[in-house]
């Protein structure tokens, strides 16, 4: 992870609420957050793709993250949103979340590097731990969140 | 001079010129007198030399320079077409493409001085026995000057014919007296030149460098407005000598010929009474002018006055230009502008987003009850109408024929034909058919694999093809057409076909099927095989085709153009490979439908009709759902079944079926209602959801909602 390297540098992640647990996304990826909308179903693909939508008068896929993650499937509440992301050199891809809650500011020695012998199935998605004020925040690890472009 | 802006037109023509080189080389080893072809290299060997010393690119300049000497001692009779010599000019023609792609590349012409290939070409011509260098420019000046007295009453030059008015020749003898001299010249313009009044102006402008132009025949108004035919006449007062002034206009590019020589004042108008004619007329006004120069026209029709002259006087002239270098082939030329693609695609975006908006009015309009007044519709429908047409116009500039990717083929096949020792004839048809630019641009590769395929491993060798009674030299043919929304591309050839035990058993041993499996195939799974990655049924290798990347490439090539390829094939008889392409990829007619309560876009150029069916009337064949209609058997498709969705109708009422075709093949599929018909704009969903083959893309609706496009060819 390039903004582990150096020790003064710090790193703003967006924390999100994903059931009891909160989430950090580095805000470099992110390209907006939406409210959730209507999504167009799309037949015959992974069940953790939940469709398209309209962004702009584009067409984004969106995916969730909670059943990619082997979590219980979402609930639409007033306060899902959707997290529009893009990552190097591919496509924007939604993901959605229970919640948005807010920006946190992390020194990188705040930051705990997750060891490979505890990831189990969800920490693979998970390169680190942040310390913040109030408790743990797990930073996701988005290439391994979205999936491979086939 | 800082030539780096007009590099890119450069390399653009300099591909042109190629191009036809290629295309007449190739006829000129059919038919090695044939005249007209060799005017044709001639010409256009010229025009790259030209170009390429204007642009400082000596060693491409020095190759085109032999090959025009050789080209030129052809066009004299003095050395006959062999089979060699056709050699080392393809050889030639591939060195010039490997300059204009290294300049492509780095602004650069590269290091290779192609020595060898010089060298064989002086052999040429000295073994021709065709003489020095002198002799062809000799003829050529020979031949003009017949030329020019030919089309003139006399063989006074044209230029010494020019009619001078009184300013005018005071200005030549104010001239003559401070010692400087006066030249006349007639500069001829290549017929195949487009731009004639740039190319003018050109020469005025090198003419002007070192002399004063006193006259001009047509005026410089009328050459600037390209009021003349092929040549004009300029008399020139100079302190220079003759052959500066020839040669600083030869150095303009697309220039035939230049002749000049000493302005004899004598001589100056040709009949004393035209003389008389012409003085008083200064005197007067406009109209004794004019009749002076009626006169000079009858005098000499030979078009340098053209502009002014009637067709009739017009067109003598042109055929005798026409006598004289006929011009098979002459392109039709028309008025062209060079555009960024990038910039077509934005407009094509802005076109885009204007149909949704227009979608959006629709649909607003609609849906507010008895709002919309019967003006806001019409206006509506104004709106449409002018959106339709401003789609199908940006549309039509993105097309461009396929003829610009396939007229290297012939010279392909004429290649691997030598490499491989069989023979071959390469038949096409349709290069006209139209295609958008991205996917004409694409398309070059995958077409080219198959005529190597059909080449290589179709046709078998000359004698086994004698020895199944077949013509000894193999055919291999491409032909493209339109059928509805899609272009067709046919590959197909005469040769063994694909052997599907051969298919069989290679993929067996390459582990890609068990035996087991392979039992069960049927033909047209085998012959699907082919596609596979890594698969490749020739028994050795070849540098031609066979390198392991193969069918799989182009499949997947062809199919990310949202296109198809289909193969069919008889054993001992040949086979042809399908490629259908959709002709727009942004913006189509589609038929919306709804299939439990979700929408979806089928595009109505694969719709045949649309039935009505009661669900009596769907019989089983095979466990398979079908239905009867007008005596043809139709495969009925449950759209629900297919999107994993369940239909919101009961299912004792009739049936919405949607027929539609691919090729020959038809299909029915069950919706459960029909919204209309609607212009879409199709989106592309983003790499992450591709898996989907039956979703060939989504678009937004009217009121913003995404809509997902039926791929009803995947679906039959």
């Amino acid at each position: 992870m390039e903004e582990l390297k150096g020790t003064s540098e710090t790193t703003q992640f967006i924390v999100i609420n994903l059931g009891d647990e909160q989430y950090g996304i580095n805000i470099k990826y992110i390209d907006n957050i939406v409210r959730m909308q209507h999504i167009t179903r799309v037949p015959k693909v992974d069940p953790y793709l939940k469709g398209v939508i309209n962004l702009r008068g584009e067409v984004v896929p969106v995916m969730s993250i909670r059943l990619k993650m082997g979590l219980p499937e979402d609930e639409f509440t007033k306060s899902t949103r959707i997290i529009i992301i893009k990552l190097d050199q591919q496509g924007y891809i939604g993901i959605i979340v229970d919640e948005v809650k807010e920006v946190v500011t992390l020194e990188n020695d705040q930051i705990e590097k997750v060891s490979y012998e505890t990831k189990d199935e969800k920490g693979n998605f998970i390169f680190g731990v942040g310390k913040c004020h109030d408790g743990l925040i797990s930073l996701l690890d988005l290439n391994m969140v979205v999936p491979e472009n086939s | 001079m800082d030539v780096s802006q007009y590099l890119e037109i450069f390399l653009d023509e300099t591909s042109e010129h190629l191009q036809n080189l290629n295309t007449q080389i190739l006829s000129l080893e059919q038919e090695p007198d044939n005249m007209d072809t060799i005017n044709e290299i001639f010409r256009a060997a010229h025009s790259l030399k030209g170009m390429a010393g204007t642009m400082g690119y000596k060693r491409m300049q020095n190759l085109t320079h032999d090959m025009e000497n050789v080209f030129s001692e052809v066009r004299n009779g003095n050395i006959k077409v062999k089979a060699n010599m056709i050699d080392i000019l393809f050889q030639c023609l591939d060195a010039l493409e490997e300059y204009n792609s290294n300049i492509r590349e780095s602004a650069d012409e590269g290091t290779n001085d192609n020595e060898p290939l010089i060298k064989q070409l002086n052999d040429i011509l000295n073994g021709g026995g065709g003489g020095d260098e002198a002799e062809p420019a000799k003829e050529e000046t020979k031949q003009s000057e017949s030329s020019v007295s030919e089309s003139g009453s006399d063989d006074v030059p044209k230029w010494q014919r020019c009619v001078l008015k009184d300013t005018e020749a005071a200005a030549l003898s104010e001239a003559l007296e401070q010692g400087k001299k006066v030249y006349g010249l007639t500069v001829t313009v290549q017929e195949s030149c487009i731009l004639k009044a740039a190319r003018a102006f050109l020469v005025f402008k090198a003419v002007e460098e070192i002399g004063e132009i006193v006259y001009s025949n047509p005026s410089a108004q009328d050459i600037e407005d390209e009021k003349f035919e092929l040549d004009f006449s300029l008399i020139v007062a100079t302190d220079a000598e003759l052959d500066a002034i020839l040669a600083a206009a030869r150095n303009v590019s697309e220039i035939e010929s230049v002749e000049g020589g000493v302005y004899d004042f004598d001589r100056a108008v040709p009949s004393d009474e035209n003389k008389e004619e012409a003085r008083p007329a200064s005197e007067t006004a406009d109209e004794k002018e004019a009749h002076a120069k009626e006169t000079a026209v009858e005098t000499k029709p030979a078009g340098t006055a053209a502009a002014k002259t009637s067709v009739a006087a017009q067109s003598a002239p042109a055929d005798n230009k026409v006598e004289k270098k006929p011009a098979s082939g002459k392109p039709v030329v028309n008025r062209t502008v060079r555009v960024d693609i990038e910039k077509l695609d934005t407009l094509m975006n802005l076109v885009s987003e204007l149909i949704i908006a227009k979608n959006s009015l629709v649909s607003a309009s609609t849906s507010s009850e008895g709002g919309a007044t019967s003006e806001v519709n019409e206006q509506i429908e104004y709106l449409e109408s002018v959106t339709t047409l401003l789609h199908e116009s940006v549309m039509k500039v993105r097309m461009v024929p396929i003829e610009s990717i396939v007229t290297k083929f012939p010279r392909m096949i004429r290649d691997i034909s030598k490499k491989l020792n069989k023979k071959m004839e390469l038949y096409m048809s349709g290069e006209e058919t139209e295609l958008d630019r991205t996917v004409v641009d694409e398309i070059g590769d995958p077409l080219m694999h198959l005529l190597r395929n059909s080449a290589d491993h179709g046709l078998e060798s000359a004698e086994v093809r004698k020895e199944r009674g077949k013509p000894e030299v193999g055919s291999i043919f491409l032909d493209a057409y339109q059928d509805g929304n899609n272009v067709v591309i046919e590959v197909r050839d005469d040769g063994n076909g694909i052997d599907t035990e051969a298919v069989k058993a290679k993929a067996i041993e390459r582990g890609v099927i068990t035996q087991e499996q392979a039992d069960n195939m049927n033909e047209k799974e085998i012959i699907d095989l082919l596609f596979n990655a890594g698969f490749s049924t020739a028994k050795t290798v070849s540098d031609i085709s066979g390198r392991g990347v193969g069918l799989d490439v182009v499949k997947s090539k062809i199919e990310a153009l949202s296109g198809e390829i289909e193969v069919k094939s008889r054993l001992g008889e040949g086979s042809t490979w399908i490629i259908r392409l959709p002709l727009t990829l942004a913006i189509i007619q589609a038929l919306m439908v709804v299939v439990g309560g979700e929408k979806y876009a089928i595009s109505l150029g694969s719709i045949q009709t649309l039935e009505d069916i009661s669900p009596s009337d769907v019989k089983l064949v095979q466990n398979k759902e079908v239905i009867q209609l007008r005596g043809v058997v139709v495969p009925v498709i449950r759209l629900s079944e297919i999107l994993d969705i369940t239909s919101e109708k009961d299912p004792e009422e009739n049936l919405v079926v949607v027929i539609v075709k691919k090729g020959d093949k038809l299909a029915g599929l069950v919706v459960d209602e029909l919204i209309g018909q609607q212009e879409i704009v199709i989106k592309s969903m983003g790499k992450y959801i591709n898996k989907c083959k039956i979703i060939s893309g989504a678009t937004i609706l009217g009121d913003g909602e995404v809509a997902l496009i039926l791929d009803a060819n995947s679906l039959i």
